[in-house]
């Protein structure tokens, strides 16, 4: 019986190391998070030769060990066994890019060092051939000391050489060197030697504790007690600092040679299995980014694009939309055909169903939305219009790197969270969190829909005009995060320039197998999160909204006339729903809404909505009578316009659907993007300041809206 | 401050120009940085474009920065050999 063995898979970003890994395990993988960050961590497995598991753990890509942004730092620190969650791999499956070696081997040979057995899979061999930059592999192998097998992981029948190589029993350890000077080679060992460590003392410390050590001398002087630590460096950190004084003064420019004679040894070895490349061969890459990254073309190509995502989201997911609202339609009728009437029964169709129905029926939108951003990743195109947009966010304070999780934010907050791991600056990144929310996401969208509709009633106001309105709503949202984004850099951390730096990855064509695969992905992490948060927040609120039992539902008369009882059972709900503790809560805010234009049963609605934004609109539909039809909105338009005050006077006006609207552009209504940011902040100060600014503005900017109307004479 | 008359930011080089880096500014943490993606000292670099931001050509691979970082390398030029 063989063991299982255990690989990390580590490379550069855009070395095809997803795409390898994907090959490798297929859907045999599990995708889950870093316990208290958001990098995401992908776990798979295949059958080896001999019948064992070989598993294997992708970890982020990298450029270098000493990891500038949160997810290189869970790499390094995987691959440094300092993560008590994770493992440190046996073994290593190391991913290069054939066509851009050079770049590629500075942090593959970082993690040669380590001293692990290795294998490098040297990938994109036929893009390498036909940029005439054939490798010797043979050659390349000898240099690095470990084997090397060429791959194409878009190509599964070249796959198998690999297979083979990861089933063997025995693999070689690199000894590989950057042939540092003896001045620093000394004081590594120096260091190393003090390190505390389990095993016996040695003369030769092992490899690891020299990477540590090596991380912990060339780290910025303000991040080496942090990094000591980490590291459990112990003493070690005293004579870290005592060695950095020695060698500023006897070599200088020691920090230069660290990663120079790396770079310089690269360099020679590349020339000996490559042959010398040429610098000034355009490629067609060059030639698309002349265009795309174009002060003028670029921006027509990047609005063209842009319009096309939103035109895609809203126009063609509103079919299979519809496709899931009918099914929860017809799924709640038949339960309530199945089950007698009572509690159990409400809480399934009122609760449970109405609930996940509403979340779930997103999830068309949410597909189609990372279809787009996996397109335009495997593309290479993402990294052209963070390029763009590095002008505009650098009025704001950040840069362009930023931009791409605002992307994402039009679709869900929370995968926007999830896309900052890649901003190096963890101030960047947190402004960039708490402002992702104000970017209009697709809950927001019924709410619009259903305002926009009130707004302006009947058919006088061509569509393209209630289009507009919604732009102007998303617009808004963008300018108010562009705003915050601003005020919060300028007031919080004033005077910091954060450096803009990045790859602009060779354009390739997307393989559509990666980007289906990465849906999937998505799509079960989004149901598994309605199936559980959304979940309990159904069906609380239908406890609240169920609660106590008002005295006439406990009356229940059976009718003859079945349209007779439908009126019952909804005026039943009315009169339940001002009893309920949800309706105790409306009134008892009334008096704090009341000044924005917004009654008890708006309030009732925003206290709903403060789960999930959606939630507004089925609370709406139960609190008005109206049976809940989704497909058709304007009943529930209708229905709003007719509504009265006590004074007489209709509750909806168009200054109120305005000051609804501006709320909700603004306002801070999720629970699972605030438990996001709590994770990924690890505390609970920011998404507590998150919630108060966001909602504060929104109170503030209703409040403007509906008290200006009014002195200007609007009702 | 730069004895050296030849050096030029990098933000102030052409277009299409082959440079080679000789000396970094600014904090430890952003010269390690800028070493590491491959500005590093004597490393040959071609630059591609310079509209706003820059693009560079850097160890095959092409890597965009702003104006800003681009003030704290300093380069050589070199004549484009054809």
């Amino acid at each position: 019986m063989n063991r299982s063995k255990y690989y990390a898979v580590v490379g550069n970003p855009n070395s095809g190391k997803t795409t390898l890994f994907n090959a490798l395990t297929g859907l045999r993988q599990k995708v889950g998070n870093y316990p208290g960050v958001t990098v995401e961590k992908k776990a798979g497995f295949f059958i080896g030769q001999h019948g064992e598991k070989i598993e294997l753990l992708d970890l982020p890509g990298s450029y270098s060990l000493s990891a500038h942004a949160p997810d290189e730092r869970v790499t390094r620190d995987v691959l440094l066994g300092l993560r008590n969650d994770t493992p440190r791999p046996e073994r290593i499956l190391c991913v290069i890019d054939a066509s851009h070696l050079e770049r590629n081997l500075y942090f593959i040979t970082q993690v040669l060092e380590l001293g692990l057995p290795t294998i490098v899979a040297l990938n994109m061999v036929d893009l390498a051939q036909a940029q005439g930059r054939r490798v010797n592999v043979e050659k390349l192998s000898q240099e690095l000391g470990v084997p090397v097998i060429p791959s194409q992981a878009t190509r599964k029948e070249t796959l198998l050489p690999l297979k083979l190589a990861l089933s063997r029993a025995e693999i070689e350890r690199s000894s590989w060197s950057p042939q540092l000077p003896a001045t620093l080679l000394r004081a590594i060992d120096g260091i190393a030697a003090i390190w505390p460590h389990h095993e016996e003392h040695s003369l030769e410390p092992d490899p690891l504790l020299r990477m540590k050590s090596l991380l912990l001398l060339a780290a910025p002087a303000e991040d080496m007690m942090l990094l000591a630590e980490e590291m459990n460096a112990g003493k070690a950190l005293n004579i870290a600092l005592a060695q950095r004084m020695m060698l500023d003064r006897d070599l200088p420019s020691w920090r230069e040679v660290l990663v120079a004679r790396r770079y310089e040894r690269i360099t020679t070895l590349c020339q000996a299995v490559q042959g010398e490349g040429k610098m000034t061969s355009y490629s067609t890459t060059h030639y698309l980014d002349e265009i795309l990254t174009h002060p003028c073309w670029g921006w027509l190509a990047f609005l063209g694009i842009m319009g096309l995502m939103f035109l895609s989201i809203f126009v063609i997911a509103s079919y299979p939309m519809s496709w899931i609202e009918t099914l929860f339609e017809l799924s709640s009728d038949f339960i309530k055909e199945l089950m007698p009437s009572g509690d159990l029964r409400d809480l399934f169709v009122d609760g449970i169903l109405a609930g996940i129905g509403g979340v779930v029926t997103f999830l068309p939108q949410i597909l189609i939305l990372f279809f787009f951003i996996g397109l335009l990743e495997e593309t290479g195109y993402m990294a052209r219009a963070a390029f763009l947009m590095d002008r505009v966010m650098n009025k704001v304070g950040l840069h362009g790197k930023s931009f791409i999780p605002l992307l994402s934010s039009y679709a869900c907050a929370i995968p926007g969270i999830m896309a900052t791991r890649t901003i190096e600056n963890s101030n960047d990144r947190l402004v960039t969190i708490l402002v992702a929310p104000l970017m209009s996401c697709s809950a927001r969208l019924p709410v619009y829909t259903l305002m926009i509709t009130a707004l302006f009633p009947g058919n006088s106001i061509s569509i393209w005009f209630k289009g507009t309105i919604m732009m102007g709503l998303y617009l808004l949202g963008t300018l108010a995060a562009l705003a915050f984004a601003w005020l919060f850099k300028t007031t919080m951390f004033p005077g910091e320039h954060s450096i803009f730096l990045m790859e602009l990855p060779p354009y390739r064509m997307p393989s559509m197998s990666h980007i289906l695969l990465q849906m999937i992905q998505r799509a079960s992490l989004f149901l598994k999160r309605a199936g559980t948060v959304i979940l309990g927040i159904s069906i609380l609120l239908w406890f609240l909204v169920s609660f106590p039992k008002s005295s006439s539902s406990s009356s229940r008369e059976s009718s003859k006339s079945h349209f007779y009882e439908e009126v019952t059972v909804t005026s039943q709900k009315a009169d339940q729903l001002e009893h309920s503790y949800a309706g105790y809560l409306g009134h008892l805010i009334e008096p704090i809404i009341a000044p924005l234009g917004f009654d008890w049963k708006i309030g009732i609605g925003l206290i709903a909505a403060q789960a999930a934004r959606e939630v507004f609109i089925s609370t709406l539909a139960i609190i008005y009578h109206v049976q809940h039809d989704e497909e058709n909105p304007s009943s529930l338009s209708t229905t709003l316009l007719k509504e009265t005050r006590s004074t007489g006077a209709p509750v909806y006006t168009p200054l109120t659907c305005l000051s609804i609207l501006i709320f909700f552009v603004l306002s801070m209504q999720c629970m699972s993007t605030l438990a996001v940011v709590r994770r990924e902040t690890n505390s609970l100060r920011w998404p507590l300041f998150q919630f108060c600014y966001m909602s504060g503005a929104a109170y503030l900017a209703s409040l403007l809206v509906y008290q200006g109307g009014m002195l200007l004479g609007f009702h | 401050m730069n004895s050296d008359v030849s050096l030029t930011p990098l933000s102030e080089a052409r277009a299409g120009s082959l440079l080679s880096v000789e000396r970094l500014e600014g904090n430890e943490a952003v010269c390690r940085r800028l070493r590491e993606v491959g500005f590093c000292e004597k490393a040959e670099i071609l630059l591609l474009s310079h509209r706003g931001q820059l693009i560079c050509q850097v160890c095959g691979t092409r890597l965009a920065l702003s104006q800003q970082l681009a003030k704290k390398i300093w380069v050589k030029s070199h004549q484009l050999s054809s």
